[in-house]
C-alpha cells in the first residue's frame, strides 16, 4: 500500500485504540453500576446511593450554574493523600458514589475546600483550635457564608453570592429565614435580606452532600493504609 | 522571509513545487477572505478570553471584583478558557490549514465561500457558548463546558470547511510531516467532537463515564487538534524559511504515529485519584511519560532543522515558531512530571495544571500561530509587515506574559501543593501559600494584553494592506535582540 494509501486507515486505527481504551474500556467495567444494599430475608435495606429529589436536585443545577466546580472538587483521595486527614470525607469515593449524577460534579481545583461530604455532620474537622472553626455549619451558617463568606470565615477567597439574596422592606413580621448578620452588613432599619429561591435550593444541595456510607470496593483500597486521625 | 527566501533552496516533498509558482498567488487570492476572516475573528477571541484572563487574575486576590453574577469566578473561568481554545486557537488554527492545505496541494477548489460559512458557524457557535456560559447555561465537564447547541453548530462549520479540504486535499507521493500533522489534527477534531458530545448527550454513557468520555474529548481538542497543528506549522515553515530539507523525515513520520498513538491515550490523567479505575490512570500517566519521546523528537527534529541558518534569529515567524516549540517541549516535560504519582497527590487540583495549560497554550500553542500569521499574511495581502519594532513588543510582550503567567501559576501550584499533601496543615495555610504568587500572574496579564493589542493593531494595517512593500521582508534587525 502506498504511503498516502496507508495514511487515514492508520489515523483511524490510533482513534480506535484511544477510544477503545480510555472510554469504551472503563464503560463497559463502571457503566452499568447498581446500587448497593443490604438484603436481609428478602427485606431490602441500606440502599446506596439514592437519586436526589426536590430541592436539593435544584439546588444542583444552581450548583453547576454558579460554577462551583470551578473552585470545589466532590472527589475524596485515598489515605496516600491528605484527603480523609483533612476531614473530607472517611474513605475515598468510587464509581458507585455518583451512579444517579448526569453527569457528576467531580471538579477539577481545589481554591476553596472539596464539598464530597459538606452535609456531613463530621465534615472538614479542623482543630479545636482553630479559631475559624464554626461551631455548626447549619443551614443559617451556609446561608450568611453564601452571602458574604468573610462574614463567617476570615480571610475567605471566596466571592459574595450575595446578588442570590434579594432585600426587602418587612411588612408584618421579619421573615424566619431573614439573615442575621454583623452590624456593618445589616440593612437599614426596617428591612430585611431573605434568600431566593436559587439561594435555598443550593444549601438544600450542600446539606445533601453526604458520600460516607461504606462500599465494600472503597473499603479495601482504603484498608491498604493506616488511615491517620 | 519571502517567496525568494522561503522558495529557493528545499528539497522537501512537503514543498510546493517550482513550477506551481505562478499558481501560488492565485491559491492565496481564492482562499484570502476566509483566511483572513478566520485569523480576524480569532484575534477578537484572543483579546476577549485574555481581557477575562485578566479580571480572573485580580479576583483571586480580590474576590469582590466586579462580582456580578455573569462575571463570578466560576462562570468568567470557563468563559475565558473555551474562548481561548474553541474562539482563538482552534479558529487560527483552522485559517492556517486551509491556506496549508491548498498551498501544498497546489490547488485551492472552487467555492471558498463554504469555508467562510464554515467559520461563521464556528464563530457562531463560540460566542453562543460564551455567552450561555456567562449566563449561568453550562456543563460542568472541565474544557466542554459549552452547551450542546454550540457543538452541533461548530461541528456543522467543522463540516464544511472539512468538505472544502477534502476536494482541496491532493498528495501524489503521500503527504509530507507537515500536511501529515494538520490533516491529523482536523480529523481527530471532528471524529472526536462527534463521538464524545453524541455518547453523553444520548446519555449512552452515565455517570463518573460521563467525566472520562468529557476529559477524553478536551484533552483531545489540546494535544491532538491544537498540538498537531502547531507540530504541522512547525514541519512546514521551518524547511521552507530556512530553505533546508527536514533534519530526518523518516524520523519525524514515526515520531508522528508515535505522537497520536500516545496522545490518545493521556486524557485520564486529569481525573487521577478520582472515582475511576486504577488501571486507567496507570495508562494514562505512562502514556503522558511516552509522548516525552514524540514531542521531544519532533522538537530536536525541528531545532535542528533550524539550527545555524542564518535567517533563523532575523525572521520574526522564524522566532515565533521556535520559541513555541521549545516551550511545547517544556510543557510535555512538565506533563510527564505532573503525572508522576508522588507528583500527582502533591499538585493535582492546584493551580499547577493550570500553569502547564498556560504554558502550552499561551507560551507554545498561540506563539507558533503568531509565527504562521507573521508568515501567511504578507503572501495573502501581497505587501509586507510595517513595523519590525512592532514586532519585537509583540514578541516580548507574549513570550514573557506567557512564561511569567505560566511560572507563577506552577509555582503557586508547587506551594500549596506541598502544603496540600501535609495533613497537619490546615486548608487556609494551603490557600495562602499558594497565594503569594498571584501579584506576579495578574503582572503577567499587562504583558499579555500590551503583546496581544499591538499585534491585532499590527494585523488589522495588514489586512487593509498598509504596509512596507512586498519585496524586501521585515526582519528582525538584531540577531541578539531576544
Amino acid at each position: 500500500m502506498s504511503r498516502s494509501g496507508f495514511f487515514f486507515p492508520g489515523l483511524l486505527a490510533c482513534f480506535a485504540v484511544s477510544f477503545g481504551i480510555t472510554v469504551y474500556a472503563p464503560h463497559s467495567q463502571i457503566g452499568a453500576l447498581l446500587p448497593s444494599f443490604k438484603d436481609e430475608e428478602g427485606l431490602i435495606t441500606d440502599v446506596y446511593p439514592v437519586a436526589q429529589g426536590g430541592n436539593a436536585a435544584s439546588g444542583r443545577e444552581v450548583y453547576i450554574s454558579q460554577g462551583c466546580q470551578a473552585c470545589h472538587s466532590q472527589v475524596v483521595r485515598g489515605s496516600e493523600s491528605a484527603d480523609i486527614d483533612r476531614g473530607w470525607g472517611s474513605r475515598r469515593t468510587v464509581a458507585r458514589d455518583y451512579i444517579f449524577e448526569a453527569p457528576p460534579v467531580l471538579g477539577f481545583s481545589r481554591i476553596g475546600p472539596d464539598l464530597t461530604n459538606v452535609g456531613s455532620e463530621t465534615w472538614r474537622n479542623e482543630p479545636e483550635t482553630d479559631t475559624l472553626r464554626p461551631d455548626k455549619r447549619d443551614r443559617a451558617w451556609q446561608l450568611k457564608h453564601l452571602y458574604y463568606p468573610k462574614a463567617v470565615v476570615k480571610g475567605s477567597n471566596m466571592p459574595s453570592y450575595a446578588y442570590l439574596f434579594e432585600e426587602r422592606k418587612i411588612s408584618g413580621h421579619p421573615s424566619s429565614d431573614a439573615l442575621v448578620l454583623p452590624a456593618h452588613l445589616a440593612p437599614k432599619a426596617g428591612y430585611e435580606i431573605v434568600p431566593s429561591s436559587d439561594a435555598k435550593a443550593l444549601v438544600a444541595y450542600l446539606a445533601s452532600l453526604n458520600r460516607s456510607s461504606p462500599l465494600k470496593e472503597a473499603g479495601a483500597i482504603a484498608a491498604l493504609a493506616p488511615v491517620k486521625k | 522571509m519571502t517567496e525568494a527566501a522561503g522558495h529557493t533552496k528545499h528539497s522537501h516533498s512537503d514543498t510546493d513545487a517550482a513550477h506551481l509558482a505562478p499558481t501560488r498567488s492565485a491559491i492565496d487570492a481564492a482562499v484570502r477572505p476566509a483566511v483572513v476572516g478566520l485569523f480576524f475573528s480569532g484575534l477578537i477571541w484572543l483579546l476577549l478570553s485574555t481581557l477575562f484572563g485578566a479580571v480572573l487574575a485580580v479576583k483571586l486576590h480580590f474576590p469582590e471584583f466586579l462580582n456580578w453574577s455573569f462575571l463570578t469566578f466560576g462562570r468568567l473561568a470557563p468563559a475565558s478558557e473555551s474562548a481561548f481554545v474553541y474562539g482563538w486557537c482552534s479558529t487560527a488554527c483552522l485559517g492556517v490549514v486551509v491556506w496549508m492545505v491548498a498551498r501544498l496541494s497546489g490547488r485551492a477548489a472552487p467555492g471558498t465561500s463554504l469555508i467562510s460559512l464554515g467559520a461563521l458557524l464556528w464563530n457562531g457557535g463560540v460566542l453562543i457558548g460564551v455567552c450561555s456560559i456567562l449566563l449561568g447555561n453550562l456543563r460542568p465537564f472541565n474544557g466542554l463546558e459549552f452547551p450542546l447547541a454550540s457543538f452541533v453548530l461548530m461541528f456543522a462549520g467543522l463540516c464544511l470547511i472539512s468538505t472544502w479540504l477534502a476536494v482541496t486535499y491532493r498528495s501524489e507521493q503521500g503527504p509530507g510531516l507537515g500536511l501529515m500533522f494538520v490533516v491529523g489534527g482536523v480529523a481527530w477534531l471532528g471524529w472526536s467532537l462527534f463521538t464524545g458530545n453524541l455518547l453523553i448527550v444520548s446519555q449512552s454513557v452515565t455517570g463518573v463515564v460521563q467525566q472520562v468520555t468529557a476529559s477524553w474529548l478536551a484533552s483531545g481538542v489540546l494535544w491532538l487538534w491544537i498540538v498537531p497543528v502547531v507540530l504541522g506549522i512547525a514541519y512546514y515553515l521551518v524547511p521552507k524559511v530556512t530553505g533546508r530539507p527536514v533534519f530526518s523525515g523518516p524520523m519525524g513520520r514515526a515520531l508522528f504515529w508515535m505522537y497520536f498513538l500516545s496522545a490518545g491515550l493521556i486524557s485520564a490523567a486529569r481525573l487521577s485519584g478520582g472515582p475511576i479505575p486504577l488501571w486507567l490512570v496507570s495508562v494514562s500517566a505512562s502514556a503522558s511519560i511516552l509522548l516525552l519521546v514524540p514531542v521531544l523528537g519532533s522538537v530536536y527534529n525541528l531545532l535542528a532543522t533550524a539550527r545555524g541558518a542564518e535567517v533563523t534569529s532575523t525572521s520574526p515567524s522564524m522566532n515565533f515558531v521556535l520559541f513555541g516549540v521549545t516551550v511545547l517541549g517544556v510543557s510535555s516535560v512538565l506533563l510527564a512530571i505532573s503525572a508522576l504519582r508522588s507528583v500527582d497527590y502533591a499538585v493535582h487540583f492546584t493551580l499547577f495544571d493550570f500553569g502547564v495549560r498556560a504554558l502550552l497554550l499561551r507560551g507554545s500553542a498561540t506563539m507558533v500561530l503568531f509565527g504562521a500569521i507573521y508568515y501567511i499574511m504578507p503572501r495573502l495581502s501581497g505587501c509586507e509587515w510595517l513595523s519590525s519594532s512592532l514586532i519585537s513588543l509583540h514578541f516580548l510582550g507574549s513570550a514573557y506574559g506567557a512564561c511569567m503567567a505560566a511560572a507563577m501559576l506552577l509555582l503557586s501550584g508547587l506551594a500549596s501543593g506541598s502544603a496540600l499533601v501535609d495533613g497537619e496543615s490546615t486548608f487556609s495555610q494551603v490557600i495562602e501559600l499558594g497565594s503569594s504568587y498571584f501579584w506576579g500572574h495578574t503582572l503577567s496579564f499587562v504583558l499579555l494584553l500590551g503583546g496581544y493589542f499591538l499585534f491585532a493593531l499590527h494585523f488589522l494595517l495588514m489586512a487593509a494592506r498598509i504596509g512596507q512593500p512586498a519585496g524586501e521582508p521585515t526582519l528582525l534587525q538584531s540577531h541578539n535582540e531576544h
